[in-house]
């Protein structure tokens, strides 16, 4: 039950009204032919009040009258049309800028970012969708809350000052009682969102391992308690609307005072015989007229709250300059020396370090082979060449110059990596394997699925290198997975080689295949393995052997 | 899409309370608002009319004030009413979906992707909502105002109660003419939310692959695209809603400049009549401009629930036994000329699977990459069911046994075996939720991961992070081992165990392999032996066949 820390809400007001500068132009359209609608219904209600007292045998008015109020019907309507129109325009225009900068620095961040991906998806999807209402309806209903009533009050005063008077107190005192309201609303509506954005993440964890749920009988149980945390949702939601219909409630209150108090107003004057029935009609008229923008705004309301509550969590994100620090490769070199020196690496201090004090050198043509039980740092050396993190200590250099000098995206030009688990992504298995160089002739394709032992089990699927595999490689098995990663491999084509673990999903006969495949990936380039497989490393000549994150022993081949 | 709208009422008739007092609060609050302008207007034009204030006026005037309080009072607890109801119906819906999809894809989403399917939990869910808070509510109070309208006008004028109620029950007829178009459209709006969602959640799932591949600019295009593709669908959806809403209030208007028309053609009789449609035309219009919105929220609706229902329509990979045997008290395993393929087009796993494992028996399974180890573990847990031949537990065929039996009987710790954003100890309960936390020290010391999970600080309560993020391969395999171990099951099946460990570390459970399963059956699944395991039995799968080999 925190409240937003002053800053960070300050941050997310900065950064919604930086992206409403920016998209000024846009936004005042809706604004102006919100405007020109209202100005049709004054006029409107103008020509039925005339008629209407000439009904009631005051002044004349007739066909004329009601057929100008008819045509001004059909422009107010058209006008609305259009300026829903201009609205729905100005929230799509935000909404798109703001997704490509949050997804670029979705990433940048790279693995660092440790939020699930639900959660991280959740940010460039579901509340840049719920800033939508933010561009697209607050800002304008806000604009028109303001301008339109004024508009309509002038009217009415130059008909009768009185009526115009307590339409303009009426219009005062609406955002006095929305502010009193609003405030404990816009405070609950962060918590409501976290809430939702918890629930959210949950439902992607929960599905994602649905068959262990299922193998070990607990899906009754998780139902359950998935049914709580949504209860619990509801409750804090629940608490949250509570306040924030009080505005709603605000504005009804004061509608039916406005309308009380005209009626009184009008009836007094009839004491002594009504001075201009034409005027009082016109006043008792326009109160609908007066309430609506109000009342678009208090139903608007709420889409500026929960725009508090998605601009503050994706305003950490998008601070900071768009532009990555850091050099760019004027080309790739056709070949790399790696030195580690004194390098040190820790992800959290309360688990110790990755990393101690490891230096090595990996000349072109060499491959070494990273040992050392699970957790000893073999992945961490890879991680800091794919610019995943940044070391804490130490210099990694490449041909002599500093690694870290380099833009991490630049870094990662030069090499090819082969992960513990390949991800596979929703496309065929000839597009997962074009993802490593996109600009790769259909033959360089299948020489490089030829290589690593695709095409093999690719000739026995319905559609070959065309058949489509699903998110985590639905329908390939872990071995057939790692193998279109290792095709990417040798697609790209680059100076430097990372392997993390590239055989531990095979069984010893395709190992035999894929160890061929990646000796002649390795060879002439310069390479780093990190592996367990004792076939792997009696492949390769060079070993360092990790343990906690410090080198123990370095071998070579026949040590 | 009525069918699939009148299953989602079904499934919320637990909330029906609720949701008819939301109703009701609705009828009650626009009733109060139709009166409250009624009045106001009859008072004031009853007094132009005389030129004073006569006992008629005085009495409007005076209705106004309960009016006043009323209809706020009403407005403010319809929406909390009808919010409070939403909720609860949609919590239901969404437990209902999940125990759906546990029944129907236990063996987890495939092809639809888990960005996907999050993306339909919880937008379709959600946009369900509008069923009843855009849709029924706003049309059931707009009903009553109609129908208000029609006898308070009909019983002074019946012509004028013609042209002002009609228009305005026309209006009524706009959300059902308007909802299969706008169904259409926002069927294309959640598929291009989906594509959206999928667009982002797929290369943050293989982010390291993106990066490796310098493939963000692509990636960032790719969402660009979709989010184009969304702003487009959503832009036509807009646009029918614009033009519903200026049918409407056309619609309105004409009731209102309809019953002035009539005064002006009926002359001085029918004034006072024409004064109160008017103002009660004014007093509808409100009413009714939600209305042409509700088609939209409507269509919305109906899309939502046809996916959802679509997943969870899915049929279940293998049918319940109408009436389940009783569980057998052995535990032996046979397989008896079973023959299995994932699907009709694809080449068979098993031609003709025979093999034995007597109780406490360690059979170990051994064949190349694809060759169907893993597949057997589907057969066995019941996640797919053999085409032809039978395989029997104590006896018992499992087609005759509920597969909640067997999965009782069998634990299995499967090759993408993963650990929830929990903490150690809730990860590991999962298999035994009765265990103390001495039985899972036990667990985690057999799978060789005590050591580490002591180091932590925080011990068992270590969250592991989504997929066991917080941990290397080696440990969150060793972490899933020390699950399946902990299961009280009298049959164990491990799938390549020792993947992510090292080879000492591999070798070392292997060696404590039969004192760690205590004696239960094991089906250990691998590419080879270390020659440590001790296996009772040795079969390799060779072109769909169980052939006997030695070590």
């Amino acid at each position: 039950m925190s409240k937003p820390p002053p800053a960070e809400a300050a941050r997310a007001r900065a950064l919604l009204s930086a992206t409403a500068r920016a998209g000024r132009a846009r936004l005042a359209r809706p604004i102006l032919l919100g405007l020109a609608s209202i100005a049709c219904g004054i006029a409107q209600a103008w020509l039925i009040a005339t008629v209407l007292a000439a009904l009631l045998g005051h002044g004349d008015g007739g066909w004329a009258e009601l057929a100008g109020a008819a045509s001004l019907a059909l422009l107010a309507t058209g006008l609305t049309v259009a300026q829903e129109r201009a609205q729905a325009d100005a929230g799509a225009s935000a909404r798109a800028g703001l997704r490509r900068r949050a997804f670029a620095r979705l990433l940048r961040a790279g693995p660092a970012d440790e939020r699930p991906v639900g959660e991280r998806a959740a940010l460039v999807v579901d509340r840049i969708e719920a800033l939508d209402g933010y561009f697209s309806r607050w800002l304008p209903a806000a604009a028109l809350a303001a301008a339109g009533p004024l508009l309509i009050a002038v009217a009415v005063a130059t008909e009768d000052p009185l009526s115009g008077v307590i339409l303009f107190a009426a219009g005062a005192m609406v955002p006095v009682g929305m502010a009193l309201t609003g405030i404990g609303a816009a405070l609950a509506s962060r918590q409501q969102f976290d809430a939702l954005q918890a629930l959210s993440g949950r439902f992607l964890d929960r599905m994602r391992g649905l068959p262990q749920l299922v193998l070990f009988r607990r899906q009754e149980a998780e139902a359950q308690s998935l049914g709580a945390a949504a209860d619990e949702l509801r409750r804090r939601t629940m608490r949250v609307l509570r306040v924030a219909f009080l505005s709603g409630l605000v504005l009804e209150v004061i509608f039916a005072a406005v309308l009380g108090c005209l009626a009184w107003r009008h009836g007094n004057l009839l004491v002594g015989g009504h001075p201009d029935p034409q005027a009082a009609l016109f006043c008792l008229l326009m109160v609908p007229g007066f309430f609506a923008p109000l009342r678009a705004f208090s139903a608007a309301y709420h889409e500026r709250m929960s725009a508090n509550g998605a601009a503050a969590a994706l305003a950490p994100l998008l601070d900071g300059p768009d532009e990555e620090d850091g050099l760019q490769l004027a080309e790739i070199p056709p070949s790399v020396v790696v030195t580690f020196e004194h390098v040190g690496l820790t992800y959290d201090p309360a688990r110790g370090p990755a990393l101690t004090d490891l230096s090595f050198r990996v000349l072109p043509g060499e491959a070494l082979v990273l040992a050392g039980p699970s957790g000893s740092g073999k992945s961490s050396v890879l991680r800091l060449l794919m610019g995943f993190r940044a070391p804490d200590g130490g210099r990694i250099a490449l041909n002599g110059r500093d690694a870290t000098t380099l833009r991490p995206a630049e870094l990662r030009r030069l090499s090819a990596y082969v992960g513990q688990k390949a991800h596979l992504f929703r496309a065929s298995i000839r597009e997962n394997i074009l993802l490593a160089r996109p600009e790769a002739t259909p033959a360089e394709v299948e020489a490089a699925a030829r290589a690593a032992h695709v095409t093999e089990f690719a000739t026995a699927l319905p559609e070959g290198l065309d058949t489509l595999v699903g998110e985590g490689g639905y329908g390939l098995s872990g071995g057939q997975a790692q193998r279109v990663a290792i095709a990417r491999a040798f697609l790209r084509n680059t100076p430097l080689v990372l392997l993390d673990e590239p055989t531990a999903h095979l069984d010893p006969g395709t190992e035999a295949q894929v160890l061929d495949s990646l000796r002649r990936l390795c060879a002439g380039r310069t390479a780093i393995i990190a592996t367990h497989s004792p076939a792997l490393r009696a492949r390769f000549s060079r070993a360092l052997e990790l343990e906690q994150g410090r080198a123990i022993l370095s071998r070579m081949a026949g040590e | 899409m009525r069918q699939d709208l009148t299953r989602v009422l079904g499934l919320w008739g637990a909330r029906r309370a609720w949701l008819l007092a939301g109703v009701a609060m609705a009828v009650l609050a626009a009733l109060a608002g139709v009166a409250l302008l009624a009045f106001a207007g009859r008072g004031v034009s009853e007094g132009l009319r005389t030129g004073a204030l006569t006992g008629a006026a005085i009495g409007s005037l005076l209705l106004l004030r309960p009016l006043m309080v009323l209809r706020p009072g009403a407005r403010y607890l319809e929406r909390l009413v009808t919010h409070s109801a939403t909720f609860r119906a949609l919590a239901d819906t969404r437990i209902w979906f999940f125990r759906r999809l546990a029944e129907r894809l236990p063996a987890g989403l495939g092809l639809r992707g888990a960005g996907d399917l999050l993306g339909r939990l919880v937008s379709d869910v959600e946009a369900l909502d509008g069923l009843y808070l855009r849709a029924l509510v706003p049309g059931t109070a707009a009903i009553a105002v109609v129908l208000a309208v029609a006898v308070l006008l009909g019983a002074a004028e019946p012509a004028l109660a013609a042209i002002v109620a009609l228009p305005l029950a026309l209006a009524l007829l706009l959300p059902p003419l308007l909802a299969p178009g706008a169904a259409r459209a926002a069927g294309r709006v959640a598929e291009a939310q989906g594509g959206l969602r999928a667009a982002a959640v797929d290369p943050l799932l293989g982010l390291e692959d993106t990066l490796a591949a310098n493939a963000e600019p692509r990636a960032a295009a790719r969402l660009d695209e979709a989010g184009r593709a969304l702003a487009a669908t959503q832009d036509r959806l807009s646009r029918r809603s614009a033009w519903g809403g200026a049918t409407g209030s056309l619609l309105a208007q004409a009731a209102l400049l309809g019953a002035l028309g009539y005064g002006l053609a009926g002359g001085p009789g029918a004034v006072g009549a024409t004064i109160i449609g008017l103002f009660l035309a004014l007093a509808a219009g409100e009413v009714l401009a939600a209305l042409p919105r509700a088609g939209t929220a409507l269509a919305a609706a109906g899309a939502s629930a046809h996916r959802l229902f679509e997943a969870a329509d899915t049929p279940p990979p293998v049918a319940e036994p109408e009436h389940p045997a009783e569980a057998p008290s052995g535990h032996a395993l046979r397989a008896e000329g079973v023959r299995f393929a994932w699907a009709a087009d694809r080449a068979p796993v098993f031609e003709d699977l025979s093999f034995d494992l007597p109780e406490g028996g360690r059979l170990a399974l051994l064949g190349p990459s694809g060759a169907g180890k893993s597949t057997l573990a589907s057969l066995l847990l019941k996640l797919a069911a053999p085409q032809e031949g039978r395989l029997l537990i104590g006896g018992a065929d499992i087609a005759t046994l509920s597969a909640d039996t067997v999965r009782a009987r069998i634990a299995c710790l499967t090759q993408d075996a993963r650990l929830f954003d929990d903490s150690i100890a809730a990860n590991l309960r999962l298999a035994a939720p009765e265990a103390d936390d001495a039985a899972l020290w036990r667990a985690l010391e057999r799978a060789g991961v005590a050591d580490v999970v002591r180091a932590l600080p925080e011990g068992l309560e270590t969250r592991c992070g989504e997929g066991g993020a917080r941990f290397s391969g080696g440990q969150g395999r060793r972490l899933a081992l020390a699950r399946a171990l902990l299961a009280p099951a009298d049959i164990l099946i491990l799938d390549e165990p020792g993947a992510g460990l090292d080879p000492t570390a591999e070798r070392a459970f292997l060696e404590t392999l039969e004192s760690a399963t205590e004696g239960r059956s094991v089906i250990l699944i691998a590419h080879r032996l270390m020659g440590v395991e001790r296996p009772t039995r040795i079969l390799r799968l060779v072109g769909g066949r169980a052939l006997p080999a030695m070590g």
